[in-house]
């Protein structure tokens, strides 16, 4: 075995927290888990990396915190109930894991993994998650998805789209669409948009329709693993079952949980299928030649990583290909960028719970874009979209947001 | 008894000093809960504040930890502590060599809100910043400008401008810009009585902010690398110096690591040394050599680092503890090596000459560079310091399991043999701990060139598993046992304010001789309360009687061993 590889080692929904135990006593407290890499820093300005800690300055707030937290619960130092406030520190975590690629790089140690067993511990024993929280959970046991809408409401964005029912038709690629681009009617243009566009490539292109459940991402990374892992075994043999030999996913966190969360369950099938995500597969399209770009687009925009898309699976160019593909467009870089991104704000449970928190990171965002000149943030994840849209509208500083999908729909020939 | 799941009760401060503190800073900015003040307790390299951590020991719980936005907030702050006679620590990372608190409810005052650039006077070349800006921020914005603060601690984010202020400042081109202390124009702080000194030209009207003196005596002196013993550093006017390369630092030619692929050594390449500057690996055949080059580099008026790395180059260069651990113990990197530094900081030519210079000493003393004809594995192992020795790049990485505790004395080049003579003799009598550095035995110590070599740092350590309490233990005695070393073998005082730090001052008063009676007066004049990070520089007579008696007993287990009578 090279130094390179890892250990072989439980699999992260069996860990304890308690497995972490030397990692969170040899915390250097080095402060990397709060500022970006010394030689990315462009600016004092946007130096930090930490969304919380940036928000409220004290150590709880940031991954080195939860190390020494972690380290007292385990030695038995308090207990939850001698300190109520830790399930603030632990949910004001966006889980967007900056802290975990520094840290690991730096320190070979893993304060996000640590926050997540903390909040699993938490919700173990009933002291944790956020009241907020709780209703999402609620709600994707009852209806399978966190927005407490029925299951029949999932696949309303694609009527008069020709798209194959897997349960009724084969199908070689199958759109897994995700909750938020399925129930909001605010997000049916980005599921839309990608559905026409991998037909337009010519895909033979399935979907679950009604049958579609929810990936378990969001109760994931909230702590619930129990509701998680029921989640991902119906998912697997969902997908298994449907025979497709690709699977396609736009939204960042299904996407996550899809390709690196299951492999992360104890004894579990594996997914037979190959999973892309959108861009991927888009950026596929247009190398093959099967997605030709008629139009042009004069435009300057940025590109904001979301942090499940970019950082935590290395997905940084293919967006970034496809928006230097169209003609017209000019792609100008933030400071802060793909593994030393800033958070939109609005992962992790963290928009559900504290969403004037979530606005303010996003804020600091598109700030931070609006420095560069550029005239629009263009994104692909539906939280990102959903929170920096949000922000966006209460400021008056002329940018414009779009998914990906948005921009190329323009420049192809499509209805 | 056993302690494992005893909770720790943290101790409160009265509601009457609360109230006053949260009059000040605001409600939102006052926290005294358990998980709060959890995470101001255990510090990084300090070995017993982890044994105390294992030990369940109440003492090093804060009681609250304050955060203020400005120095008149600061200033409310420190005069509430001593209207009520409350110790308060200055606190930043937490990183530090001291305790971070007393027997009594102790306030922690955290920087993290004074992280303001106050003004960056390209003209003068200089900066002022508020005590919690740190390397990066301040390179990041003086390059823009041409100029930089002289060098980089590897570690741009987690050295704090005032902590390292309180700390000495030590960095990797200090042969020619020398340590951050000595880059200090001016200070604003908060003394420990709630005074507000502010030192150098800036108290002139109009004089501007340029010089290190001012109307008065010259207070500066007293402050640098006083540990937080004698008020609170809260805005700091830096020199600035002219920088020869690019406004900002290449990125890593591999590209952008994501989590599943983080380890992956292609990210951990970085491009050759930066624009105008130039790094030399070389190689020598024994300590001696290497020690006795490093002097006519430093003398001769070249470059502007010079460092032997040791142990280090497995730490900072090595991806995973594990490959940190088996580069160490396998000897990957030459054991007797340096790096030397040049720039052009003036012209082409400059570096040009500095080049013939610098291989005419290398060959005299029998040096190898390192090339690509030359162990070039190494060489290519070796290439996170490119940009490291500069400005932090790849990562300060520490890959170990704690930093234990470290020998850091100061002096002439020559004394870096005494060093290594007494450091072999350590290894002997205490054995190894997870990681040892085994610089002077059979390695090189770090070395820090200072100043033109006119003054070096010789820096070993140890890193035991802070899970193991016996292995801290094991560990703590080299730090206890090099202090009495230093003194004994007149090895000059450890600079990082180490020897300055109780219970070192009291319990080796040969150093001054009784420097810690002076220094006992000198606080009590700045701080006639005594509630400015109490015990930490000196003990007054009362905290020295009551300092536990079980490691009084250890240090003077160390003096005899050299020899050295007991102290009580």
């Amino acid at each position: 075995m090279t130094y390179y590889e890892k250990k072989p080692e439980k699999k992260f929904f069996e860990k304890e927290l308690e497995d972490y135990r030397e990692s969170v006593w040899g915390c250097a407290r080095c402060n990397w888990c709060q500022n970006q890499w010394g030689w990315n820093v462009k600016s004092a300005e946007f130096s930090e990396i930490c969304p919380a800690f940036h928000e409220y300055r004290i150590f709880p707030y940031s991954g080195m915190g939860k190390m020494h937290i972690a380290r007292a619960i385990i030695e038995g130092d308090f207990d939850y109930e001698d300190a109520p406030e830790v399930v603030k520190f632990l949910y004001t975590c966006t889980t967007c894991g900056a802290c975990e690629i520094n840290c690991q790089r730096l320190q070979d140690k893993e304060p996000l993994q640590v926050n997540e067993a903390l909040r699993a511990r938490f919700v173990r024993d009933g002291a944790g998650p956020m009241p907020e929280h709780k209703n999402l959970i609620k709600s994707v046991k009852n209806y399978d998805n966190p927005w407490m809408q029925p299951r029949t409401q999932r696949d309303r964005w694609a009527r008069k789209l020709p798209i194959k029912d897997v349960s009724k038709e084969k199908a070689e690629t199958l759109f897994f669409v995700g909750c938020t681009s399925a129930f909001d009617n605010t997000q049916w243009h980005v599921a839309q948009n990608t559905a026409k566009l991998l037909l337009k490539g010519g895909v033979d292109l399935g979907m679950l329709g009604k049958d579609e459940i929810c990936c378990g991402s969001p109760v994931a990374r909230i702590g619930d693993r129990e509701t998680f892992m029921n989640l991902a075994l119906r998912n697997i043999e969902l997908l298994n079952k449907s025979g497709v030999k690709e699977i396609v996913a736009f939204c960042p966190g299904c996407f996550r949980a899809i390709t690196h969360d299951y492999k992360e369950i104890p004894k579990a099938e594996q997914i037979k299928a190959t999973v892309y995500h959108s861009s991927q597969y888009i950026d596929k399209l247009i190398q093959e030649g099967k997605l030709k770009i008629s139009g042009k687009l004069k435009m300057r925009v940025t590109w904001h990583d979301p942090c499940h898309l970019g950082r935590h699976l290395g997905i940084y160019d293919a967006p970034r290909r496809i928006l230097q593909a169209i003609p017209g467009i000019e792609l100008v870089e933030m400071e802060r960028i793909k593994d030393q991104s800033w958070c939109c704000g609005g992962g992790g449970g963290v928009r559900t719970a504290f969403m004037d928190f979530a606005q303010k990171t996003a804020v600091k965002r598109l700030q931070e874009a609006h420095k560069t000149g550029a005239q629009a943030i263009v994104t692909a994840c539906p939280f990102c979209e959903q929170n920096l849209g949000d922000a966006l509208s209460k400021m008056d500083n002329g940018m414009e947001l779009y998914d990906l999908t948005d921009l190329l729909i323009k420049v192809l020939d499509i209805e | 008894m056993d302690t494992s799941k005893q909770k720790v009760i943290q101790k409160k401060l009265p509601r009457e000093v609360y109230n006053a503190l949260k009059n000040v800073v605001g409600e939102q900015w006052i926290y005294e809960q358990r998980s709060v003040v959890e995470t101001y307790s255990k510090l990084s390299i300090e070995g017993f504040s982890f044994i105390k951590k294992h030990q369940k020991d109440p003492h090093v719980l804060p009681a609250c930890v304050v955060l203020p936005v400005s120095t008149e907030e600061t200033q409310a702050i420190v005069r509430i502590c001593n209207r009520y006679h409350i110790p308060f620590i200055p606190f930043t990372n937490g990183q530090v060599f001291c305790n971070p608190t007393t027997p009594d409810p102790t306030l922690i005052i955290h920087l993290s809100r004074m992280n303001k650039i106050v003004r960056i006077d390209v003209d003068n070349m200089n900066a002022t910043v508020q005590a919690y800006v740190d390397y990066g921020q301040l390179q990041a914005e003086t390059m823009k400008r041409g100029l930089w603060n002289g060098g980089s601690p590897l570690a741009t984010s987690l050295c704090k401008m005032g902590s390292q202020f309180a700390f000495a400042g030590l960095w990797q081109t200090d042969l020619k810009y020398g340590l951050l202390n000595r880059n200090i124009i001016s200070v604003k702080m908060v003394l420990p009585d709630g005074e507000i000194l502010t030192t150098g030209s800036r108290c002139i009207p109009k004089a501007g902010d340029f010089w290190e003196y001012g109307p008065g005596p010259d207070l500066l002196g007293l402050q640098r690398s006083g540990i937080g013993t004698n008020g609170i550093v809260t805005e700091i006017t830096l020199k600035l110096h002219t920088w020869v390369g690019d406004e900002a630092i290449p990125e890593v030619p591999g590209g952008r690591p994501s989590l599943s692929d983080v380890h992956d050594p292609k990210y951990d390449s970085p491009a050759a040394p930066l624009k105008n500057h130039k790094l030399y690996w070389v190689e020598y055949k024994d300590l001696a050599a290497q020690i006795n080059a490093m002097i006519e580099i430093a003398h001769s008026g070249i470059a502007i680092g010079l460092n032997a790395t040791g142990v280090y180059s497995a730490y900072y260069c090595s991806q995973t503890q594990d490959m940190t651990v088996e580069r160490c113990k396998n000897k990957f990197f030459p054991a007797y090596n340096c790096y030397v530094i040049l720039a052009n900081i003036t012209s082409d030519k400059q570096i040009e000459y500095e080049e013939k210079v610098l291989q005419q000493i290398i060959k005299e003393h029998g040096g190898t560079f390192l090339s690509e004809s030359y162990k070039p594995d190494v060489l290519e192992a070796l290439k996170p310091w490119n940009h490291d020795c500069i400005r932090h790049s790849t990562g300060y990485r520490m890959n170990r399991k704690m930093y234990a505790n470290a020998w850091l004395p100061q002096g002439p080049f020559e004394n870096a043999f005494k060093t290594s003579r007494e450091w072999k003799k350590a290894l002997e009598l205490f054995g190894e701990v997870d990681i040892t550095d085994r610089g002077g035995a059979d390695d090189t110590p770090f070395i820090y060139a200072l100043q033109r070599g006119h003054f070096c740092f010789f820096e070993t350590d140890n890193y035991p598993d802070p899970t193991l309490p016996e292995e801290i233990m094991k560990a703590a005695g080299y730090g206890i046992y090099g202090a009495a070393t230093f003194i004994k073998h007149d090895m000059g005082p450890m600079l990082m304010a180490f020897l300055n730090a109780e219970p070192f001052t009291t319990m080796f008063p040969e150093a001054g001789p009784n420097a810690h009676l002076f220094m006992r007066k000198v606080r009590k004049v700045f701080d006639p309360n005594s509630v400015a990070s109490p015990g930490r520089q000196v003990f007054t007579e009362e905290e020295w009687q009551q300092f536990p008696g079980e490691i009084k007993a250890v240090v003077n287990k160390m003096r005899a061993l050299q020899g050295m009578k007991a102290v009580e």
